[in-house]
């Protein structure tokens, strides 16, 4: 779409040229940095022409808490808080990226247990995530039901996080080989029963907002992206599969245990606004879905059931200790239990672990598209460089672009399609 | 629990049992799928092994980087359209700009490593524009200049920031800053 295309007026006035006429000179608005609707510290110097947007410059920097310098000043372990800050909507890919890049440095193994509870956490918090862009994009939108909705459904899943993790928003909880601890007894039925109560709710939010003219009408054909703009500026995730592209990491690099899970990559037609809001609705019933089979194949089941096997085993340790003080001799060895959900041996100090002289670049699929982490240790107990690749960052660097020849109204609606979060750009 | 002696040191240990799939590879850093297919190409590279997550590094001189890039985006076999970030290195005698590029369609990633001559780089943005962000950023945090880029200015430090602060020699002793009055 063109800048004349929007120009262009319905009725024709014979012998006047509307468009020549109602040409006014250029209009720089600044937009932002404190813009209620920019979901974050952004700015974007704006140049119109009416009500047409002609240029457009994005002014990126004012969150930026140099995350990248602060890894190199402390040691791998106590970096790990600040990582929640790097993305807080979905800081989980966050922890993911940053400790599969430890542990691939040093070779660590981990447990299947372990994924596995990774991977239901990261899909809860994928849709916590979503849920939050559903709310605020609608309310761009000038809808603000779905706002107050959302929240209260994220509200759930924060409660299922507090459960183990302590914290609704700031997990730390993975750690270099593992966990921080294992789920709390009955924490897989709590994820179920919101596996089961969850899809009408989005049914619901479906009903009203899919079929609704007005969201139609401020969505549909707006903002396209193919996938050669995609290419252009490094647009990912639920972006670049409204576009068509079925690029997802968790289907073409399998990571944590996707390799064995049954889901679909939702993807689009047209690339426009609304295609996106749709592919990102189906996403969420595709983490549900992933979320449904970790469960039921979780190696060792809940906790509590992992708990009376650890039981059990030091009971027969103990009696064989016993047996062997009576008679002298060696304990007999005990059958350990199965190493794909118990972890054995190898314990480290985290204050003080430092991986060998390595270097990796880990890559996440986030709710926002591809998250990279790119980690260069050289031996000491601080890392050599930690980088983060966003996919805020890209995605946001396709904004102005996009917005060339749009009205000025549907900044909105376009900035707010694309999932941009701040401080995952700045850093 | 068995073997306790285990748990005090076991990191350095550990990192024995990681590279059996690294080391036949390592050995003499000997070119892997993409380094082959470059030389037979007749662009050199400099093949640094795999890194930790198997993704092949290559090492280019400056002045070949943008045939080697432009190679591996127009190569039917590479396809390597997507590039994932640029990131700025310091290793304190010179600088790094690494680049780590996707294939959307064969999945693979390659990582190309670019030694700065006195902190000058070949901009990649004539072969994959998305790496204008990236290099800016590069630029802001370490002073790696991008010759033929474009639009080369600050990105995330204010534009009247003094030093490049990533670097390792970094000192924030710009007098204008409140905190340095004292």
């Amino acid at each position: 779409m063109t800048a004349t295309d929007v120009t262009t007026p319905q009725i024709q006035i014979p012998g006047v040229s509307v468009e020549q006429d109602t040409d006014t000179e250029d209009l720089v608005v600044n937009i932002g940095p404190q813009h209620p609707s920019t979901h974050g510290v952004l700015r974007l110097i704006t140049t119109l022409n009416g009500e047409v947007v002609k240029e457009m410059e994005a002014v990126i920097g004012y969150l930026h808490r140099s995350k990248e310098k602060m890894a190199e000043g402390v040691s791998y372990f106590q970096y790990q808080p600040t990582i929640d800050r790097v993305e807080y909507l979905s800081s989980f890919y966050d922890h993911y990226a940053y400790v599969t890049a430890v542990e691939k440095i040093a070779g660590l193994k981990v447990p299947k247990r372990v994924e596995y509870i990774r991977m239901i956490t990261m899909e809860l918090n994928r849709i916590t995530s979503h849920l939050l862009w559903f709310g605020t994009f609608l309310l761009d939108l000038g809808a603000t039901s779905p706002f107050f909705y959302a929240f209260r459904d994220r509200e759930e899943i924060f409660k299922i996080f507090e459960d183990i993790t302590g914290a609704r928003m700031m997990y730390n909880y993975y750690r270099f080989g593992g966990l921080n601890n294992d789920i709390t007894p009955g924490w897989l039925d709590k994820v179920r029963y919101f596996c089961d109560w969850f899809p009408d709710r989005l049914d619901e939010y479906e009903a009203i907002v899919n079929k609704n003219p007005i969201v139609m009408d401020r969505t549909i054909g707006l903002g396209l992206i193919d996938r050669e703009l995609c290419m252009k500026y490094g647009v990912t995730g639920p972006n670049i599969r409204a576009a068509g592209v079925p690029m997802d990491l968790r289907k073409t690099n399998p990571y944590c245990c996707y390799d064995e899970i049954e889901f679909d990559v939702p993807v689009g037609e047209r690339g426009d606004v609304y295609d996106r809001y749709i592919v990102r609705m189906k996403e969420m019933r595709e983490s549900l879905r992933i979320i449904r089979q970790a469960i039921d194949k979780i190696p060792g089941g809940d906790a509590a059931e992992v708990e009376k096997l650890r039981q059990a085993v030091a009971a027969k340790e103990e009696a064989a200790k016993a047996k062997a003080k009576e008679t002298g001799e060696k304990p007999e060895p005990v059958p350990p239990i199965n190493p794909d959900f118990e972890f054995k041996g190898q314990k480290i100090n985290l204050m003080t672990y430092k991986p060998p002289a390595g270097e990796a670049y880990t890559t996440v699929e986030s709710p926002r598209g591809l998250l990279g982490c790119y980690m260069i240790s050289d031996g000491t107990p601080k890392a050599a460089r930690v980088k983060w690749r966003g996919a805020s960052f890209s995605n946001l660097a396709a904004l102005p672009e996009l917005m060339i020849g749009q009205l000025y109204p549907d900044l909105m609606a376009i900035f707010g399609s694309l999932d941009v979060i701040m401080p995952e750009v700045d850093r | 629990m068995s073997e306790p002696t285990n748990e005090n040191a076991p990191e350095n240990k550990e990192p024995a049992p990681n590279p059996p799939q690294e080391t036949p590879e390592e050995k003499g850093p000997e070119p892997g799928e993409f380094g082959k297919l470059l030389a037979e190409n007749g662009l050199t590279v400099d093949p640094l092994g795999p890194d930790a997550v198997g993704v092949e590094m290559i090492g280019v001189a400056p002045d070949k980087v943008l045939d080697v890039a432009k190679f591996l985006r127009d190569s039917q076999i590479t396809k390597m359209d997507f590039l994932m970030s640029v990131s700025g290195v310091d290793h304190k005698e010179y600088r790094e700009s690494v680049y780590h590029v996707y294939s959307v369609d064969t999945h693979k990633s390659i990582c190309i490593k670019v030694k700065a001559d006195n902190d000058h780089v070949p901009s990649l943005m004539p072969v994959w524009p998305a790496a204008d962000w990236h290099e800016r950023e590069a630029f802001d945090l370490f002073g790696i200049i991008y010759d033929g880029h474009p639009d080369l200015r600050r990105l995330l430090m204010p534009v009247d920031w003094i030093g490049y602060p990533l670097r390792k020699d970094y000192k924030q002793d710009d007098p204008r800053l409140v905190w340095n009055e004292r």
